[in-house]
C-alpha cells in the first residue's frame, strides 16, 4: 500500500525527513548546546497563596524590594494564584469538570494577581505581560523596562495533562516558572514564599522532640526521595529539573523576610537552593 | 449524603492542604467526570503521513470526511509534517531550545488546518483559531464538524526531553488531550500504515502488525520506534474519559467511516 507510486509525498530534505520523530537513536544530538536565549534573564515568581493572598502588609515590602532591584536586574515576575484558585478549583471538582477546565480557570487568579502586581509597579515603567508576549516579545519588553509581570501558570489551558492521582492540574505556577525560565536560559530562577526554604520534616519532631532543619542546599532527586509531606515547591518541578538545558539551579527565599529578594538576586546564598542532581560530579 | 460528606471533605482540603498533598490529591479523584461533548469523535489527520501527499491523498479523506459529518459530530486536529521536521532540524543546528521548536511546530500544524479548512469550507466546516475553543460547541452543533491545529499551545513552556531538543508533546498528544478534555466519544489517528506495527513499516520489511494492545505492554515491548508519540502512553495511563484510541490508515477508502462506528479496522490501544 504504502509502495504504491501514485503516493508521492512532498518532502522537504532535512535530517528529520520521513522521520516518525521516535526513534530514540535518530533524534539524539549529544554535542549540541543549547543557546542561553536571554543569560541575563532573572526569573521571579511570588506565591499566591505564600505571599500575594497576605496583604498589604507583605505585599508592600516585597513590590517595595523588587522596585529597588529593578536598576540591578532585569526582572520578569511571574504570580501564583492563591486562595481564589482553590475556591474555584472545589467549584469546578464539585461540578465534575475536567482537569484542563480546570487548569484554565485556576490561571485566570494567577493572571489577576500578576495584574495587581504589575499596577503596584506601574509607575516604574512596569506592564502586565500577556503569556503570547512573554513567549514572543520578552526581549524588546525586557530591554524598554527593566521588569515585567506575568502569569505563573503554563499556557496548558484544556490541554492540561490529566493527572496520575485526581484531578488537580499537575502543572501550575512553579512548573510553569521552571519551564519557562530554562526555555529562555535565565540566569536564576527564585521562588519567593512564606517559609525560610525546605525544611526536613524530623521525624523526633512528630514526636514532640527537635526541630525540623532547614535544608540549605539539596539535589532534586534526593529532595524527591525524602517525600516531605510540606514541601515549599511543587515535586513536579524537581522531576523537570532532571531533563532541564540550563537552570540547574533554583532558590527558595522567605519573601517576609526583608532583604531576602535582594540578596537572592545578588547571588547570595539565603533560603534553600535546589540543584539539578545528575550533573553533580560523583 | 455520603457524597456531601465526602465533598466537604474536599472542600476543606482543598482550603488546608498544600495542593500537591497526597490526600488531596487522592480526594479530588473522587469528583464526578462531567464530559462535555461526549457524542464528538476527535480525528487527527496526519501531516507527513497524509496531508504532505497533497490532492491524491487528501481529497478522498475530504469527501470521506464530508460524507461522515452526516452520522457523526467530529473535532478534527491536523498534524505537521514534513516543514516541521525542517525547521527542527535547522533550529536544533542553531541550539535553539525546545519552546522556539514548539511554536514552530505549532505554525506547521496550523498551516495544515487551514488548508483542511478552505477544502472543508463548501461542506461547512470551520477551523478552530487560538481562542476558538469557547465556540467549539456551536461550530460542532450547527455545523457537525471543526477543525483545529493539533499542537498543543505549550509554546516555551514545553516540556523538555531527556535527549535533544525536539518537542516531546505534538499533534498526537494536543489531540489526544483535546478529546480527553471534552470527554469525546472517541479518539481516531489517520495515519499512512494499517495500524502499530513491531518496528517502522516503512524503514523494516519484518515488521509485524499488531492489531490490539495495551498501554503497559506497549512500554514494556519498548519499541525502538512508534507510530504514535511515546507520551501519549502517558497520557492514557491517566485520563479518565479517553480508555482507547484507534490507529487506522487513511489511504484505505472507508476506513474512517468504519472506524467511526467503532468498527475495529486498525490498531486499537487501550489503557488498563
Amino acid at each position: 500500500m504504502t509502495t504504491d507510486p501514485t503516493f508521492v509525498t512532498k518532502d522537504l530534505v532535512s535530517v528529520f525527513a520521513r522521520q516518525t520523530l521516535l526513534d530514540r537513536d535518530l533524534v539524539r544530538q549529544p554535542d549540541r548546546p543549547v543557546v542561553r536565549l536571554l543569560p541575563w534573564l532573572n526569573v521571579v515568581t511570588l506565591g499566591g497563596r505564600s505571599i500575594i493572598d497576605r496583604g498589604v502588609e507583605t505585599v508592600r515590602p516585597v513590590v517595595d524590594e523588587l522596585r529597588a532591584a529593578m536598576s540591578e536586574h532585569r526582572m520578569l515576575i511571574l504570580t501564583g494564584p492563591g486562595v481564589r484558585a482553590r475556591h474555584v478549583l472545589g467549584v469546578g471538582l464539585d461540578l465534575g469538570l475536567p482537569t484542563g477546565v480546570l487548569a484554565s480557570l485556576m490561571s485566570e487568579e494567577a493572571k489577576q494577581n500578576g495584574h495587581m502586581i504589575a499596577a503596584l509597579l506601574a509607575e516604574d515603567g512596569v506592564s502586565y505581560l500577556s503569556h503570547t508576549s512573554v513567549a514572543h516579545r520578552l526581549a524588546v519588553h525586557l530591554s524598554a523596562s527593566r521588569a515585567v509581570v506575568s502569569n505563573g501558570f503554563p499556557p496548558y489551558g484544556i490541554f492540561e495533562f490529566p493527572p496520575a492521582v485526581g484531578k488537580i492540574p499537575p502543572h501550575q505556577t512553579d512548573a510553569g516558572a521552571f519551564l519557562l525560565a530554562d526555555a529562555y536560559g535565565a540566569a536564576r530562577t527564585i521562588y519567593v514564599k512564606d517559609v525560610d526554604g525546605v525544611s526536613t520534616s524530623d521525624p523526633a519532631s512528630e514526636n514532640g522532640g527537635g526541630q525540623p532543619e532547614l535544608l540549605p542546599r539539596i539535589g532534586a532527586t534526593e529532595l524527591l526521595a525524602m517525600n516531605i509531606a510540606t514541601l515549599p515547591i511543587d515535586p513536579i518541578v524537581l522531576e523537570l529539573m532532571a531533563t532541564a538545558k540550563h537552570v540547574k539551579e533554583i532558590q527558595i527565599v522567605n519573601g517576609r523576610t526583608p532583604g531576602n529578594i535582594t540578596k537572592a538576586l545578588a547571588g547570595e546564598h539565603v533560603g534553600t537552593i535546589i540543584h539539578a542532581t545528575r550533573d553533580l560530579p560523583t | 449524603m455520603e457524597d456531601a460528606d465526602s465533598n466537604g471533605a474536599l472542600q476543606s482540603l482543598l482550603m488546608s492542604r498544600s495542593l500537591s498533598d497526597p490526600e488531596l490529591l487522592a480526594a479530588s479523584g473522587t469528583a464526578p467526570d462531567y464530559a462535555i461533548l461526549p457524542e464528538v469523535s476527535v480525528l487527527k489527520i496526519g501531516g507527513q503521513s497524509l496531508i504532505d501527499r497533497g490532492r491524491v491523498a487528501v481529497y478522498p479523506i475530504v469527501e470521506e470526511l464530508a460524507e461522515a459529518k452526516r452520522s457523526f459530530q467530529m473535532l478534527i486536529g491536523t498534524g505537521a509534517g514534513t516543514r516541521a521536521r525542517h525547521a527542527y532540524a535547522l533550529a536544533m543546528e542553531l541550539g535553539l531550545p525546545t519552546g522556539v521548536l514548539t511554536d514552530v511546530g505549532a505554525a506547521v500544524s496550523g498551516q495544515n488546518a487551514q488548508m483542511l479548512g478552505h477544502l472543508m469550507a463548501r461542506h461547512g466546516v470551520p477551523v478552530v483559531g487560538d481562542t476558538g475553543f469557547g465556540a467549539v460547541a456551536l461550530y460542532i452543533a450547527e455545523c457537525g464538524a471543526a477543525i483545529f491545529a493539533g499542537m498543543p499551545p505549550y509554546d516555551m513552556w514545553q516540556h523538555v526531553p531527556a535527549e535533544g531538543v525536539i518537542p516531546p508533546y505534538r499533534t498526537d498528544a494536543g489531540c489526544f488531550l483535546a478529546a480527553e478534555v471534552y470527554g469525546a466519544r472517541q479518539m481516531i489517528y489517520v495515519k499512512d500504515e494499517d495500524g502499530l506495527y513491531t518496528a517502522n513499516p516503512k524503514t523494516d520489511k519484518s515488521a509485524t502488525l499488531i492489531p490490539q494492545i495495551t498501554v503497559d505492554e506497549l512500554i514494556d515491548m519498548d519499541l525502538p520506534d512508534l507510530v504514535i508519540e511515546r507520551p501519549v502512553l502517558e497520557l492514557m495511563r491517566n485520563a479518565r474519559h479517553i480508555r482507547s484510541v484507534q490507529v487506522i490508515n487513511g489511504l484505505r477508502p472507508g476506513l474512517i467511516s468504519r472506524a467511526l462506528r467503532g468498527e475495529h479496522v486498525g490498531t486499537i490501544i487501550s489503557a488498563q
